[in-house]
């Protein structure tokens, strides 16, 4: 999962967003521009996000932003987004990210795989400091 | 054998990670259990036929009726920490029997 997501280039690294709306756009961006999903993703994170809440942050610090399986997405892929400044997603800071995985999926089998290796490395706490800390693909890559 | 259901907003992302956690805690726990996962809006019609619900904590007030019915709901804060599920499962679950 981290292997292909650096190799097709799928990740970014920001200061921070005003909104969280804009921040689920950035996070997208990578994976609009190489076709693996469709601009209509971002709206329909946005839309499960308001009418669900911010459920999509899934421990302290980090945000797996995604929608249905299948709707708005061409390829099954995740794209990582990192900001310096928690973007927040309500007024509670428990609701604050700065490690953004987007998930999209086509196949639930690759998927699962992809969440699997994932969760793996987010199990890890000292693994997530360091993710917290990195600024740039280099720092990533450092650490996979 | 305890019927468990995982739900999210999608039934894709958070449900499945949950369900990979608790499958492991509830191992390490010695009780069998069948999971399944699914969105939310589907979950809510099923939920009464489970006797444990596991969704993020946001998604709680979704399974009010189920609740009333006797269904467990477990809300989880980070569903990445082990130690909370656990302490859930066995405030909620084991120490309910």
């Amino acid at each position: 999962m981290f292997k292909e997501l650096l190799e097709k280039k799928r990740y970014s690294f920001h200061d921070g967003f005003e909104s969280w709306e804009e921040a689920i756009a950035a996070a997208c961006k990578p994976l609009i521009e190489d076709g693996a999903v469709l601009e209509d993703y971002v709206d329909l994170i946005i839309k499960n996000v308001k009418e669900y809440g911010p459920y999509i942050v899934i421990a302290p610090d980090i945000c797996i932003p995604h929608a249905q399986e299948g709707r708005g997405v061409n390829e099954t892929a995740v794209c990582l987004m990192k900001t310096k400044k928690p973007v927040h997603f309500s007024d509670s800071p428990e609701h604050d990210a700065r490690l953004f995985f987007v998930l999209a999926s086509t196949d639930n089998s690759i998927h699962l795989q992809n969440l699997s290796e994932l969760v793996e490395y987010l199990s890890d706490e000292s693994m997530v400091k360091k993710l917290l800390e990195a600024e740039s693909v280099e720092d990533i890559k450092a650490l996979i | 054998m305890l019927k468990v259901i995982a739900a999210c907003g999608s039934g894709m992302g958070s449900s499945q990670i949950i369900k990979m956690k608790i499958e492991k805690i509830f191992k390490k726990l010695g009780i069998s259990v069948q999971i399944h996962h699914s969105s939310v809006s589907e979950a809510k019609n099923l939920a009464s036929n489970y006797d444990v619900v596991f969704c993020s904590e946001a998604l709680k007030g979704n399974f009010a009726n189920a609740a009333a019915n006797g269904t467990i709901v477990i809300g989880l804060k980070n569903l990445l920490s082990e130690q909370e599920i656990e302490q859930k499962i066995i405030e909620n679950v084991v120490n309910k029997k």
